[in-house]
């Protein structure tokens, strides 16, 4: 389909064709980053992206997968178990009490420890376990319940450590209305209102119906992930894990079994690289201001050259109008597609706010100028990108499922390959859905980037810039290039080529997102820390190095913009 | 009738009320519902309210004593804990009630909370704002309440 469109420019060639390059081309490739940039003679000569022995596993590298333990409910059930009984043998205690010390202590075995040993006199007080009994009746064989005022004997009678008496029926009545009115009954004391003694779960366990008994058991598991500080229920719904955070450094992201990605920290979807508070930001934003964006998230919009409405149906931003218009333009600022891209000369510039502003896109329609009144202008530009980002990346999920479920079979009957073989596609799809999620978070920080930090903005803006249209050709490329394969009728031999080309763009999006998540973790600290030569100093070694790397591998991926 | 399986525990209490009433405290069942007390109580010496009889209803919810007794003042009174729909902020009629408290307990705590009100813990805003602002104000606007709804007609 467009696969000329994509693979046309000098650059794009050797970036397809890094696919089965060695470590040396993979160097020849980071250092592109900056010669390109070089090219771009003007406002942003002062930067220059670092070469990083380790840049390409950087991502894994930084994802120990021992940051976290995700706890089904019988782990968790198992850990506090495990927790109740040794407490319970340490300090001697009964496994209720036990489990009434922990709740108190928010499951923190040690802390149990450290306040029992300090001052188990004044520990006990507070809980509610009383070294002995209190109430001391004399003689009568017969005793009133202190809540029904009947008399009872001894036997039909039962109190807490406390000895206040209290009937079977009454005990019940007061248990069964203390669970249900909700997770309260863990702290549960003695009815006496001067008493305070603890009622723990073998009174529950007595007095009582099972399902009153199951509930408890609930309260009391939910309690363990709840109370303490380092476990967290994962956030998808219905799942019913817990991760426990171990870590003791700032990553908090975590992947739970049922295949949910949060972050452990504000339990927000995985936001990598950009922090916790700026989502929370942002988050808070998107919500104020819901009202004035739903016509973003609108599927269609006018086709800018003959205005026919074009629906988005596919993931990447690149779109072509009806075939009696042909026209292919940017989903996102509806400029003509062909300024996107380095083709121009220019760098890809559809991520700034301040280029579209130039360019007057924001003051064609009635509903922008709106917009600017409201001084939303600039918040839509990034939510409108953010936003498009999430459902992109939310259709490449499902095409991901797709790959793997169904046309990676598919494929290999057709192209003769085993599927073993074909693991490029899958592997690109889920470059993708991981691309979209980062691009998708930048937006958000790219917001909150101050005026101010202009140099870090353009810096920024260029990183950010040349993931996505890296990302754009890689998805493109999976989403339309393939089909032709998939309706052939047998093994073709430009399947092959197919197969270079977009490996190669799946690893040369992968080390763009590896620099802009690198340069965001590091807050941009790269700029101003370097002298304005620097860059052409390692730029010149970088071209030449890759220059070294590429050679006969280019022609092959010449070839492949087949014309 | 609900009256016919009225639990034990209530009947004694009942008893109790009406045999030894607690100073200044009267509580009587009406005539066709046990459950439901019309109440008096009067205004403790030494508070603004001194010299006045209140009118309260209590009602025993189907789960007493398991859930705590409806109570609520049928006179208008100047209080920062009581709203002007009769409405008291007191604890153990919520949280803190417990099947082991009784009417009785109940009334008394009442009692006391018009001998010691208490500004920080407030339902009528309005009110408490008045009574910490100006006391000596608030409490002369709670004799005058008093005096005007609470005189013993
Ligand atoms: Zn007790
Ligand atoms: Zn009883
Ligand atoms: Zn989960
Ligand atoms: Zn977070
Ligand atoms: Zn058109
Ligand atoms: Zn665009």
């Amino acid at each position: 389909m467009d696969s000329d469109a994509i693979l046309s420019s000098s650059e794009d060639m050797h970036d397809a064709n890094d696919v089965e390059s060695d470590e040396e081309g993979f160097y020849s490739d980071e250092n592109e980053v900056a010669s390109d940039y070089n090219t771009d003679d003007d406002d942003v000569d002062d930067y220059v992206i670092e070469e990083d022995e380790d840049g390409i596993n950087m991502i894994q590298a930084r994802r120990p997968e021992n940051n976290y333990i995700v706890l089904k409910e019988l782990d968790i059930k198992e850990r506090q178990e495990d927790d109740i009984t040794s407490v319970s043998s340490v300090l001697s205690i009964s496994r209720a009490a036990s489990t009434i010390l922990l709740r108190y202590y928010n499951w923190n075995v040690s802390e149990v420890h450290e306040a029992w040993f300090a001052d188990e006199e004044k520990v006990r007080k507070t809980v509610g376990l009383l070294p002995g009994t209190v109430v001391q009746f004399a003689k009568p064989r017969e005793l009133m319940c202190g809540i029904c005022f009947e008399a009872f004997p001894r036997s039909r009678l039962k109190s807490a450590d406390c000895g206040h008496p209290f009937c079977f029926e009454c005990w019940e009545g007061y248990i069964r209305t203390s669970i249900n009115d909700g997770p309260g009954c863990l702290m549960l004391r003695c009815p006496d209102p001067s008493c305070g003694a603890a009622v723990g779960q073998d009174m529950i366990n007595i007095f009582a119906c099972d399902d009153d008994r199951c509930k408890y058991s609930k309260y009391l598991l939910r309690s363990f992930v709840e109370d303490n500080k380092k476990t967290k229920w994962c956030p998808a719904p219905g799942c019913e894990h817990a991760v426990n955070y171990v870590g003791d450094n700032e990553n908090y992201d975590v992947s739970c079994l049922c295949s949910y990605d949060f972050c452990w920290n504000c339990t927000e979807e995985t936001h990598r690289p950009v922090d916790c508070n700026t989502v929370r930001l942002w988050i808070l934003k998107n919500s104020a201001e819901s009202e004035n964006m739903n016509w973003i998230l609108a599927n269609s919009k006018p086709c800018p050259k003959c205005k026919r409405p074009i629906e988005k149906n596919q993931g990447c931003m690149h779109m072509t109008c009806s075939p009696a218009c042909k026209f292919e333009f940017c989903w996102l600022c509806l400029g003509a597609w062909s300024d996107h891209g380095e083709r121009t000369g220019g760098f890809y510039a559809c991520n700034r706010y301040e280029a579209a502003k130039q360019e007057g896109v924001y003051d064609e329609a009635e509903r922008r100028r709106e917009m600017a009144k409201n001084s939303l202008e600039r918040y839509t530009h990034y939510y409108e990108r953010w936003a498009s980002n999430q459902l992109s990346r939310q259709k490449a999920l499902v095409d991901l499922h797709q790959m793997q479920t169904v046309n990676m079979e598919k494929l290999s009957e057709i192209q003769c390959q085993p599927e073993s073989q074909l693991k490029f596609l899958s592997d690109a799809w889920q470059q993708i859905v991981e691309c979209r999620r980062v691009l998708k978070w930048t937006y958000a920080y790219g917001y909150y980037l101050t005026e101010h930090e202009n140099a870090k903005k353009q810096f920024f803006e260029y990183l950010q810039g040349e993931a996505e249209s890296g990302l754009e050709r890689l998805h493109q490329c999976a989403e339309k290039e393939l089909l032709p394969f998939l309706n052939a009728d047998g093994p073709s031999r430009e399947f092959i080529e197919f197969h270079t080309k977009l490996a190669g763009l799946t690893a040369v999006t992968k080390s763009y997102f590896e620099n802009l998540v690198r340069a965001l973790e590091n807050h941009l600290s790269d700029v101003g820390c370097h002298q304005a030569g620097s860059l052409a100093t390692s730029s010149k070694n970088g071209t030449s190095k890759g220059k070294g790397g590429r050679g006969k591998e280019t022609s092959r991926a010449g070839g492949s913009s087949r014309n | 009738m609900a009256n016919s399986n009225l639990p034990r525990r209530i009947i004694k209490e009942t008893q109790r009320l009406l045999s030894e009433p607690a100073p200044g405290i009267s509580a009587s069942p009406s005539e066709d519902n046990m459950r439901y007390f019309n109440v008096m109580i009067l205004g403790p010496t030494q508070s603004p309210y001194e010299g006045g009889v209140f009118k309260l209803e209590l009602f025993l919810p189907e789960e007493y004593p398991m859930a705590a007794p409806k109570v609520r003042f049928l006179t208008k009174i100047y209080h920062p804990n009581i709203d002007k729909l009769g409405r008291i902020c007191l604890d153990i009629l919520k949280d803190k009630w417990s099947p082991a408290l009784q009417i009785r307990t109940v009334l008394l705590s009442i009692q006391a909370l018009l001998s010691a009100p208490n500004p920080d813990d407030p339902l009528s805003e309005n009110i408490a704002k008045h009574w910490k602002s100006n006391e000596a104000e608030a409490v002369e606007t709670a004799k005058e309440w008093t005096r005007l709804y609470a005189s013993g007609v």
